[in-house]
C-alpha cells in the first residue's frame, strides 16, 4: 500500500517558498532518509506532512487521505532540545502523553492501561528501567528513546522524526539508530527521518531524499549517495564511500544553497 | 475573641492561597510571567471601566464583574493573537500597550465622572484595587471568593495534567490529538478569573509577585511535580496568614509584608545557590 504521496508539491513559510514542486512517492514499511542542509525545508515538509502547517499546494496524500484526516496514523517526533524541561515530568508520564488524547479532553489521572501499554513501549526501547526518572536527568540518547516509545504507544502507520540523531554523541547515536532499526523489522512502521548524519541510519534507509528546497535526488542508498549528487548540495568536499556493503557519506562544512549553485 | 474581620481575611487567605499556590508552578513552568503581568493590568482597566460604569448606573456592586469581563475579552485576545502565529511576547505586548492606554484615557474618564457624583466609597475602592484591603473583605465579597475560587480550584485540579502536558510538549499534544489551543485558552481565563476574583484583598501593585515567586522558588527547592505544587501551597500559605497576622499587629498592608516576605525567601535562596 502506499504511505505517502506528493504530487507537485509547493509549501510556503512566511510568505517565502520552503518547498518547490515536490514529487514523491513512498510504500507501507518504508523507511525514506530526508537529507539536506540548514533551511533545505526538511522540517517544513515533515510539519506538512503531520498536520501542523497547511500553507501548501499540490497534492500530498498519507495513507490515501489528506494529512489532517490522517492524524491517528501518524507520529511525530521532534527534536528534543524543543522540549520544555522546566516541567518536572517522568519518562513514564512523557511516553503516556502519546496515549491519552484518544481519550476525551480532561485528564486528572493517567488511566492505567495507558500506564501499562507506556511500560510496555518503554520496555521495547529498553529504557523500562528509568521510567521513574525525570525526563530532564536523561542522557541525549535515552530522551530520544523515551520520545520514540511515546510515539509507538499510539501504533501509528508513520513516525516522522524531525533529526532524532542531532546534538547526541555517537555512542548515542548508533543507541537510537538501533532503536529505529527494532521498529523498522519488528513493527514495519513507515518512517520519514531527517538527518544531517545519514551514516548511522543507512542500513535502514530504503530510500533517500536529497532536498534543498526543492527536489535534488531521490532513490534508493544506492542511487543517490554519489558523489557528483552529493557535492550538489553540500559543496566538492563531499564523498560518498562504500566499505564492504555499507555506504558512507563524508559531507564538508559547505553547504550550497539553491540560487548559490554555480 | 478573634474579631470577624480578621477571620474574614483569614478565610480569604486560605483561598487565595489554594489558588495561586496551584497556579503559580503552572505560571513559572509555562513561562506565563509576562503574561500575568499583562492580565493583571488589564484587571485595572476592567476596574476602572466599572468604577465609571457604577458610578453612571448609581451600582458599584458592577465592577467587579466589569473587571472580569474585560480580564476575560484581554485573555482571550491574546490567546487568539498567538493562535495567528505571533509569539506570546508579541501578542501581549500588543494587548497591552491598548490596555494601558486605555486605562489612563480611563482615569481621565473616571475623574470627570467623579466631580459630578458623590464618589467618597469609590476613592476607597480605587485604593483597594491597587493595595489590596484584605481586612476589609465584605461577606458577599468572602462568599464570591470562596464560591468563585472553589470553581476555579476544581478547573485547574482536573486539568492540571494537560497544563502541564501543553507547556511541555504543546506539538506533541496535537500531534497525538489534544485541543492546545483550547488547553491554553482554559489556562489564560484561569489567570485572569483567579486576578480578576482576588485583586481587591491582595491588591494590583503586589498581585504579580504573589502570584510568580512561590513557583519560583518551590522549582527551586524541588524537582518533583507533587512537591513543587506541595511547597507552593503551603509557602503561600504560611506567608498570607503571617503577613495577616503581622498587619494586625503593626496595621502595615499585609499585601506589602506578603510580597517583602516572598522576595526575601526568593533573594536568600538565590544567593544561597
Amino acid at each position: 500500500m502506499e504511505a505517502v504521496r506528493a504530487e507537485n508539491v509547493s509549501i510556503y513559510y512566511d510568505g517565502y517558498t520552503a518547498v518547490e514542486n515536490l514529487t514523491f512517492k513512498l510504500e507501507e514499511g518504508e523507511t525514506l532518509l530526508l537529507l539536506g542542509p540548514n533551511g533545505a525545508g526538511k522540517t517544513t515538509l515533515l510539519r506538512t506532512l503531520a498536520g501542523f502547517h497547511t500553507e501548501y499546494i499540490g497534492k500530498l496524500i498519507v495513507f490515501g487521505k489528506h494529512p489532517l484526516e490522517a492524524k491517528d496514523l501518524i507520529s511525530y517526533v521532534p527534536q528534543s532540545h524543543y522540549l520544555n524541561e522546566r516541567v518536572p515530568l517522568t519518562a513514564l508520564e512523557v511516553v503516556a502523553m502519546g496515549g491519552i488524547y484518544k481519550r476525551g479532553f480532561v485528564h486528572f489521572k493517567i488511566p492505567n492501561e495507558i500506564l501499562k501499554s507506556a511500560e510496555e513501549v518503554l520496555e521495547f526501547v529498553g529504557l523500562k528501567h528509568i521510567k521513574d526518572k525525570l525526563f530532564k536527568e536523561l542522557s541525549g540518547g535515552q530522551k530520544q528513546r523515551v520520545l520514540l516509545a511515546r510515539a509507538l504507544i499510539s501504533n501509528p502507520k508513520l513516525l516522522l522524526l524531525d533529526e532524532p540523531l542531532s546534538a547526541l554523541d555517537p555512542s548515542a547515536r548508533v543507541e537510537v539508530a538501533n532503536i529505529l532499526s527494532k521498529i523498522k523489522n519488528e513493527k514495519g512502521i513507515t518512517m520519514i527521518i531527517t538527518t544531517h548524519d545519514v551514516n548511522p541510519l543507512t542500513e535502514i534507509g530504503d530510500k533517500i531524499m536529497l532536498l534543498n528546497k526543492q527536489l535534488v535526488a531521490f532513490g534508493t542508498p544506492e542511487e543517490v549517495l554519489r558523489d557528483e549528487i552529493i557535492s550538489r548540495v553540500y559543496g566538492p568536499l563531499s564523498k560518498a564511500i562504500k566499505i564492504g556493503s555499507k555506504l558512507y557519506c563524508i559531507i564538508g562544512d559547505v553547504h550550497i544553497h539553491r540560487g548559490e549553485r554555480r | 475573641m478573634i474579631p470577624e474581620y480578621l477571620l474574614r481575611a483569614l478565610l480569604a487567605s486560605i483561598m487565595i492561597s489554594v489558588l495561586l499556590g496551584m497556579l503559580s508552578p503552572l505560571i513559572n513552568m509555562k513561562g506565563l510571567a509576562f503574561l500575568t503581568h499583562a492580565t493583571f493590568h488589564s484587571l485595572l482597566f476592567g476596574a476602572v471601566l466599572g468604577m465609571i460604569l457604577g458610578l453612571l448606573i448609581g451600582n458599584l456592586g458592577i465592577i467587579i464583574w466589569v473587571a472580569l469581563v474585560v480580564t476575560i475579552f484581554v485573555v482571550i485576545t491574546i490567546a487568539e493573537i498567538e493562535n495567528r502565529g505571533f509569539t506570546s511576547d508579541t501578542a501581549i505586548g500588543i494587548v497591552s500597550s491598548f490596555v494601558a492606554g486605555a486605562t489612563v484615557l480611563g482615569f481621565g474618564i473616571l475623574y470627570k465622572v467623579m466631580a459630578s457624583r458623590p464618589y467618597f466609597a469609590l476613592s476607597e475602592s480605587i485604593v483597594s484595587y491597587l493595595t489590596g484591603e484584605v481586612f476589609l473583605i465584605t461577606i458577599s465579597d468572602l462568599e464570591m471568593l470562596i464560591f468563585g475560587g472553589f470553581l476555579l480550584f476544581l478547573l485547574m485540579l482536573f486539568l492540571y495534567r494537560n497544563f502541564l502536558y501543553v507547556s511541555f510538549d504543546p506539538e506533541g499534544v496535537e500531534s497525538y490529538g489534544g485541543n492546545v489551543r483550547a488547553y491554553l485558552m482554559i489556562l489564560y481565563v484561569i489567570v485572569g478569573a483567579i486576578g480578576a476574583l482576588i485583586v481587591k484583598t491582595v491588591g494590583l501593585i503586589t498581585l504579580q509577585v504573589v502570584a510568580v515567586l512561590p513557583g519560583a522558588i518551590a522549582m527551586m527547592l524541588s524537582d518533583d511535580l507533587r512537591k513543587i505544587v506541595g511547597i507552593s501551597l503551603f509557602l503561600t500559605l504560611s506567608i498570607e496568614i503571617l503577613s495577616i497576622f503581622l498587619a494586625y499587629a503593626t496595621n502595615i498592608p499585609p499585601s506589602g509584608i506578603t510580597t517583602i516576605l516572598l522576595g526575601v525567601i526568593y533573594g536568600a535562596l538565590t544567593f544561597k545557590k
